[in-house]
């Protein structure tokens, strides 16, 4: 199951990549002559309200997506095993602290935080700076929610006999985290693929608002957004199509991890 | 004896029962509350200090006013004035009040509060008092406690229509829109989610038969940025009408409701974008020669497709534009301007006159320094953010790269009105009236709402210079013809300076339940409830 979930993922990837790679136009041509329309030989899944074409914008959307969420998902479990290792083998005073800290921070309204955040930067953002930084604040900003199982985990380890052996033939702390670091892989391999649909949503939720990924990049937030103006306009089917594929994505990243957790 | 207490008794409790009956039965015609949406927070419930069109919605339903301009006859009407005159030179205007004027909380309306008022509205923080041209000379004085004298440096064209903008305050107690003299009072505001008005029940005005106006008991106003969330709940019923329908579902919204929409044709409104000419911007220096260049804003007018934002932004609802004033203000605009043509030729070669080159695909400047600015618009309105997204592939092709940027209103207007920290905004006009005198503060250099260089101390350039003259002139001037000179020629500068970019005039596409009678459609905004005082909720 799991591999076929992750080989129909990579079809879609190199899909998209090919998409984009052989396109006769750019994704953010406009074709203002073909508004807002369905399947045609030239615009295979037609086109957008302003002419742009939805494949093209949907393959872009798909991998900057999957690419943005990988990567803010790996910067997430950095910071959560780094803090919670830190914590499970600092002093108590310094381990509690560290945990109190990533406490406080899972109560912060972060929504709130990313929109005051993103209306204080410089407006002149080149949209691939845009994305660059909203993956980059959503991969700083998810680490709190994974401490505390990172901690325990580290916990569990440090009391264990090997470990204790290893502590007691002098390994040094550097030789001892390599020897950690098998332990908690499977964790890890967890953290990173549940936080990656987490990001692909946040970023939808922030572009449905405005924020986020600035035009005419294409992303799933900006087609959503589309298609919340012009749900009651629409005069083709297609323009669900962005959705069914965010919906059929998250699915497919659902697989993989019932698959590791079991 | 025992006999007449019973009596008594029953007596008093049949009354009572039949008062408390009456005090508990609905009255038949004032018991509705309509309901509508503003897309944004009011930015102030001070009437004074009003300057977008939220905030101006509510000053309009709770202000009450000496004089009211009729937005279907587009004359001026007596309203807390009884009568009012001008004297010959135009210099001094007396207004009588109504006898027994009160506040909505019952506290009397006397002369004293319309000079408090007036006085207010005449501080160089109030924006309407740059209508009044010179507003510090101005002096307002009452011999008697229903005469109210306003004393002019020099004669105001069109004086009556800016006491409509004026809402009569209580002396010393502004309250924010809590006690009124006009049709509503703010009876409940949660941030973000509605402003609830009720009726004043003091309110001066009667129906032919006597009965006390507004017929409306409450009016809610749900703060509602999503405009299809708007159409929704109009459809449900839930929402009784819609300010301005967004150009794009028009069709959809007529065929679903076709006896509720109504298209008028072009508006008198505008929309424009505008570079960021204030010398206090945080900018760099070489961007700001860019902007104050006008071979480069011409540039940019002349590679704008107006056409295609006609057409795809505004899905054929809307012209167009090619100045300040609409054709559909017949009496004003200049008919001798010509349209604006794309033509990216022309374009070049003025940017070349200012040292512009394309270095590759991209325009870069005398130094340089590649042409990339960012273009601010409110996050929410779709048309905008299409136009947008057009002006951004038009520019592409002379080599200027656009960021568009969309914000929420508050931080915009911040923004724009308050930090002049940003490079171009594309944004909207809402013109209430036809008269070019309406358009003072706009066009004023020393005004606030001068929005490409706002509160200039000196006009900054030679033809802002031009410009104040001649508004200050067809203000002043004895003559319509005299007037309407005056205003053309304005009109010529702003054309060949395009300190706004003028894109197109959008339609005016309202949407009226048929339950709500009573509702006159008028171009001039608030185009569907400016006949307030007399609309009633209910079967048609």
């Amino acid at each position: 199951m799991r591999l076929i979930a992750a080989s129909i993922l990579l079809v879609l990837t190199l899909t998209a990549c090919i998409v984009m790679v052989r396109a006769p136009f750019h994704y953010d041509q406009q074709d203002r002559d073909n508004i807002s329309i369905g399947a045609t030989h030239e615009h295979l899944t037609g086109t957008d309200d302003l002419g742009r074409d939805r494949t093209l914008r949907l393959a872009g959307a798909l991998l900057l997506g999957l690419l943005g969420a990988a990567a803010a998902s790996a910067i997430a479990g950095g910071l959560a095993v780094s803090a919670g290792l830190s914590a499970a083998f600092a002093p108590n005073w310094l381990g509690r602290t560290i945990l109190y800290l990533s406490d406080v921070a899972l109560t912060l309204p972060w929504l709130f935080l990313l929109m005051m955040v993103r209306s204080s930067l410089p407006l002149n953002l080149a949209p691939i700076h845009s994305a660059t930084l909203t993956f980059l604040l959503l991969g700083l900003l998810g680490w709190p929610a994974f401490v505390r199982a990172n901690h325990a985990r580290a916990r569990t380890l440090r009391a264990s006999s090997w470990l204790m052996q290893g502590r007691a033939a002098g390994l040094k702390p550097l030789q001892l985290g390599r020897q950690l670091l098998p332990h908690l892989a499977p964790l890890l391999l967890t953290q990173f693929l549940i936080y990656i649909p987490v990001c692909i949503v946040a970023e939808a939720n922030l572009g449905a608002m405005g924020l986020g990924i600035s035009e005419p990049l294409p992303s799933w937030g900006s087609m959503l957004l589309a298609l919340q103006n012009s749900a009651l306009t629409a005069n083709t089917h297609w323009i669900y199509l962005p959705i069914a594929l965010l919906v059929f994505v998250l699915l497919l990243l659902e697989m993989l991890l019932v698959e590791v957790k079991s | 004896m025992t006999l007449n207490i019973v009596l008594v008794k029953r007596v008093l409790a049949i009354g009572l029962g039949a008062a408390l009956a009456l005090l508990l039965l609905p009255a038949p015609v004032f018991s509705q509350e309509i309901s509508w949406s503003l897309k944004n927070d009011p930015g102030t419930f001070d009437p004074a200090m009003v300057d977008e069109q939220a905030a101006e919605m509510v000053r309009f339903l709770t202000g009450g006013v000496l004089l009211r301009l009729n937005r279907t006859t587009q004359q001026v009407e007596p309203a807390l004035a009884a009568t009012w005159t001008v004297s010959p030179d135009g210099k001094l205007i007396t207004f009588h009040l109504r006898d027994h004027l009160r506040f909505s909380d019952g506290a009397p309306l006397s002369s004293a509060d319309v000079v408090f008022s007036l006085k207010r509205a005449l501080s160089p923080q109030a924006p309407v008092s740059e209508e009044f041209l010179d507003a510090k000379n101005v002096t307002v004085d009452a011999p008697d406690a229903l005469t109210v004298r306003v004393h002019l440096p020099k004669r105001v064209v069109g004086i009556g229509k800016i006491f409509d903008e004026i809402a009569i305050e209580p002396a010393n107690r502004p309250s924010q829109g809590r006690v009124t003299s006009g049709s509503f009072f703010v009876a409940d505001y949660k941030n973000g989610e509605y402003v609830r008005l009720a009726r004043n029940p003091n309110y001066w005005r009667h129906d032919a038969k006597g009965v006390q106006l507004p017929y409306l008991a409450s009016i809610k106003l749900d703060i509602l940025k999503n405009r299809d969330q708007d159409e929704l709940r109009f459809l449900r019923g839930q929402y009784q009408l819609i300010e301005s329908v967004p150009p794009d579902n028009f069709s959809a919204l007529a065929q679903k409701a076709p006896r509720a929409v109504h298209d008028l044709g072009p508006s008198l409104n505008t929309e424009q974008m505008w570079f960021n000419q204030s010398p206090a911007a945080p900018l760099p220096a070489f961007e700001k020669a860019w902007f104050t260049s006008k071979n480069f804003r011409n540039a940019v007018s002349l590679t704008l497709r107006r056409a295609d934002i006609a057409r795809i932004a505004y899905s054929g609802h809307a012209t167009p534009a090619n100045g300040f004033v609409s054709p559909a203000n017949k009496l004003w605009y200049n008919q001798s301007l010509p349209p604006v043509r794309e033509n990216i030729n022309t374009a070049l070669t003025a940017l070349a006159q200012d040292g512009f080159r394309k270095n590759g695909a991209t325009l870069v400047d005398r130094e340089g320094h590649p042409v990339t600015f960012s273009l601010l618009t409110n996050a929410g309105n779709h048309a905008r953010e299409r136009t947008a997204s057009l002006i951004q592939q038009d520019l592409a092709a002379v080599g200027i790269k656009v960021n568009v940027v969309t914000l929420d209103f508050p931080a915009l207007i911040d923004r724009l009105m308050h930090k002049q920290d940003y490079e171009a905004a594309l944004l909207g006009l809402t013109n209430v009236e036809p008269d070019p005198g309406s358009m003072m503060n706009v066009w004023l250099s020393s005004s606030p709402n001068h929005q490409w260089n706002p509160s200039e101390k000196t006009p900054a350039t030679p033809w802002e210079a031009e410009i104040d003259r001649l508004m200050n002139a067809q203000d002043s001037a004895a003559s319509d013809a005299e007037r309407k000179r005056s205003t053309d020629r304005v009109q010529q500068i702003v054309a060949d300076q395009q300190p706004f970019i003028y894109l197109v005039y959008p339609n005016a596409l309202y949407a009226v339940s048929p339950t709500l009678s009573n509702a006159y459609l008028t171009v001039l905004q608030p185009g569907i409830i400016s006949n307030i005082d007399y609309i009633r909720a209910g079967a048609k």
